[in-house]
């Protein structure tokens, strides 16, 4: 039992309007008083729990931000005191960077490559699954694997794969290859390797999603547009497709985020070689160069860089993802 | 309410507060002893077990102290420290961490004369006269490890002289279907291409110009000047040749060891630790050892010496903690296990290594002892430490550079422009 139900505040009571009210406490304007005055303990005691996963956020992601923002107009070298000032000379030798200009077509090769493989593949798959027969729904447990474990673990089993030793090139010996492509010691195919290692550990989640998606559309809507007389490519051209519309928001959202987060399979596997900046990303660079050449004010300005990006394109992505689904 | 929410907000932001920058405390610890952290990497070789029982020599041998071990990631010790230290947590104790920046930017103890009398080269890898790791340790950097047997197997009766010599045992190597070289560098270990580099740098550059990475700092000589360009055309060329094989460039350290091992390559240019490998761990044939050699067969010994303990300036107790620092390389047991484990060569007056080390070992001392005996000591391309070294991050650029040589890339002119181009980046 709550004060209101008790009608113990008078400023709760939802008594009618009287005409000797003032205009401040009747009308809608009263309304909304004694309606915030409702919500006001509610929302005091809600914030409480609120809190410490609100300061979590502040501490850890708000304020690194800020931090990173601050940083990348300075010279920040840890083993090169004091800090200064330096405006926006960091973003200015970024243009003229050539490494950077390198890890960022890198970084956009790898996003188009695993958002466009991961959502056809995926999507395929899903299609192949969605059958509510038991092997079916294991083989999706199996397919959605890859995306639960360590990118890390992923990275160490490719690696023992790809490798000039490894079981595919050992395969391919096996069967009259002489000599099998060096996936990861040729400088260009290794970026193309790392692409597949990504896709292949997003592939999972792409299947789970579309599934979702599949499993949502109207078997009425197949039935009747196979009435209607539609073959199995235009029911799902003209039905299924549009009704996925959502899952390939999600997909398409989630996988261009993580082509432009790719780090750990770039670390693991090549460490941005062979040679200078072939598999090097964005995420890869902004490290190397905070860590290894000391350099956290310039890599900040990389990270700034990265971050709005990634936001601009996701946001835009997102935008016109929903218009087709709200124009379907 | 308000008074409530305050309350948690103030609470909350104590406790986040209370992580960062947390340094033990200066005062002894329960039991009048010093709590000092000591970071330190594990490989197969040296081991958890290795570790536990070398500190407790040390810490025997220090009253006072107590150790707590910090384990690296991965064997990028010197990343791992920096990543400690841009948290405000660099350990008070530091093994085989390059103290290069640390050094410069005060966050490192100097050691005196006094403590450094113990040690054959007291200063190396100094900065400004001053050294702030312990010159324990010496490795020659590469050693040429071959395989007798297919050594033989191609004709091949005597180790090479000179280059030429090298570049006839390669051809008749690969006349027989050998691969000449075995060189790695794939995953995060892309450091371990650079050792025929190293060799060549030592041979073309460091025996005219042994202080060049000093002149390249003052601004005097250029990687892209003939000397260094000509070292570098050396690997294109062994690369270009098929004497070595791009495809190993996706081998990690581990494997590149395994491929020699497994016969996928008859010479293994390597630093002086595989030494002990090769004989704790035999392969199914005969492995010798030879210097990488010059042009005109002069004796040129690349060597790295230092890679011992390093002390921050901010420890709970400084001079406690240089005293378990020199224990702990100074201890005849440590230095024994080094040896036997890592193959390390001590560099420490009257040190004499056990008796009982195998083949491969001794014939890697030997080469190091003639170095000093030919007086053809010099350092070792990318392994140097002090104010003649390469900056923070030049080294692992350098070790990407060179795969571009193998791979045909680059030229080794555009090599040594792209080492300048990163030189002036990374001391800006």
């Amino acid at each position: 039992m709550t004060e209101t139900q008790h009608g113990t505040r008078g400023e709760a009571r939802p008594a009618a309007p009287r005409p000797s009210q003032s205009p401040r406490a009747g009308g809608p304007a009263g309304a909304r008083r004694r309606s915030s005055a409702r919500i006001g303990p509610k929302l005091g005691r809600f914030s409480l729990f609120a809190l410490p996963g609100l300061l979590a956020y502040v501490v850890f992601v708000l304020i690194p931000i800020g931090m990173t923002g601050y940083y990348s107009f300075t010279n920040r070298n840890p083993f090169n005191p004091p800090t200064k000032w330096v405006g926006l000379r960091n973003y200015g030798d970024l243009l003229g960077d050539q490494e950077f200009r390198q890890a960022l077509v890198n970084t956009v090769i790898i996003t188009v490559i695993v958002a466009v493989f991961a959502n056809v593949g995926g999507l395929l798959i899903a299609m192949l699954l969605d059958r509510p027969t038991r092997l079916y729904v294991a083989l999706r447990g199996i397919f959605f694997t890859p995306v639960v474990l360590s990118a890390v673990v992923i990275s160490v089993i490719w690696q023992a794969v790809l490798t000039d030793d490894g079981l595919l090139n050992s395969l391919l010996r096996g069967v009259g290859v002489d000599d099998p492509p060096g996936w990861l010691s040729d400088p260009d195919l290794a970026l193309y390797s790392i692409a597949w290692i990504i896709t292949w550990q997003m592939l999972g989640f792409c299947v789970v999603v579309y599934l979702a998606g599949l499993q949502g559309v109207p078997r009425e809507l197949q039935e009747a547009a196979s009435i209607d007389g539609a073959g199995r490519f235009a029911r799902f051209r003209n039905v299924t497709w549009p009704m996925l519309a959502p899952a390939l928001t999600i997909n398409t959202v989630m996988l261009l985020i993580t082509g432009f987060k790719a780090y750990d399979q770039i670390q693991v596997i090549t460490n941005g070689g062979p040679g200078t900046g072939t598999t090097s990303t964005m995420a890869f660079q902004v490290v190397q160069t905070a860590f290894n050449g000391n350099h956290i004010g310039y890599s900040s300005a990389m990270a700034a860089v990265m971050l709005a990006l990634v936001a601009t394109v996701s946001v835009i992505a997102l935008r016109l993802l929903q218009r087709r689904e709200v124009t379907q | 309410m308000r008074r409530s929410i305050v309350f948690c907000l103030v609470t909350t932001l104590a406790v986040a507060g209370c992580g960062v920058g947390e340094k033990p405390s200066a005062t002894p610890a329960s039991g009048g002893k010093v709590e000092l952290s000591f970071l330190v990497f594990e490989t197969p070789n040296l081991n958890a077990a290795f570790w536990d029982a070398a500190i407790a020599r040390a810490s025997a041998k220090v009253p006072g102290v107590t150790i707590k071990k910090l384990v690296t990631p991965n064997v990028d010790r010197t990343g791992y420290a920096k990543q400690l230290d841009a948290s405000g947590h660099l350990p008070d104790i530091l093994q085989s961490v390059n103290p290069a920046g640390f050094a410069e930017a005060g966050k490192l103890a100097a050691f005196t004369d006094d403590e450094l009398k113990n040690f054959i080269a007291p200063t190396a890898g100094a900065v400004d006269g001053k050294v702030y790791q312990l010159p324990y340790n010496t490795q020659v950097i590469p050693v040429v490890y071959y395989n007798k047997d297919a050594f033989a197997k191609a004709g091949i009766t005597e180790t090479p002289k000179t280059y030429q010599d090298l570049l006839d045992v390669s051809a008749k190597l690969k006349a027989k279907g050998v691969t000449p070289f075995v060189v790695g560098g794939g995953g995060a270990d892309t450091w371990a291409d650079m050792y025929p580099l190293t060799g060549t740098v030592a041979t073309d550059v460091y025996a005219k110009t042994p202080d060049f990475l000093t002149q390249r700092k003052d601004g005097k000589v250029k990687f892209a000047d003939a000397d260094f360009t000509k070292a570098a055309q050396k690997v294109a060329d062994l690369a270009k040749q098929g004497y070595i094989d791009p495809a190993g460039l996706s081998r990690s350290y581990a494997d590149t060891e395994q491929a020699f091992r497994d016969g996928k390559g008859a010479m293994y240019p390597m630093g002086s630790w595989f030494a002990t490998s090769a004989d704790n761990n035999k392969p199914g044939f005969e492995i010798g050892a030879f210097p990488w050699p010059s042009d005109d067969g002069t004796p040129v010994t690349p060597t790295f010496t230092g890679g011992g303990t390093s002390v921050s300036a901010s420890a709970p107790n400084v001079d406690l903690a240089k005293k378990w620092a020199l224990a702990f390389d100074e201890d005849k047991e440590n230095n024994d296990a080094f040896v036997k484990l890592d193959g390390s060569i001590p560099a420490i007056k009257g040190y004499t290594p056990p008796t009982d080390m195998g083949p491969v070992y001794q014939a890697t001392v030997a080469i190091y002892q003639q170095g000093m005996k030919d007086n053809s000591i010099v350092n070792a391309f990318s392994q140097e430490t002090g104010d003649g070294s390469l900056p923070p991050g030049l080294a692992d650029k350098s070790a990407l550079g060179v795969q571009d040589l193998i791979t045909g890339k680059k030229t080794a002119g555009e090599f040594a422009s792209y080492l300048d181009d990163q030189w002036t980046k990374a001391t800006q």
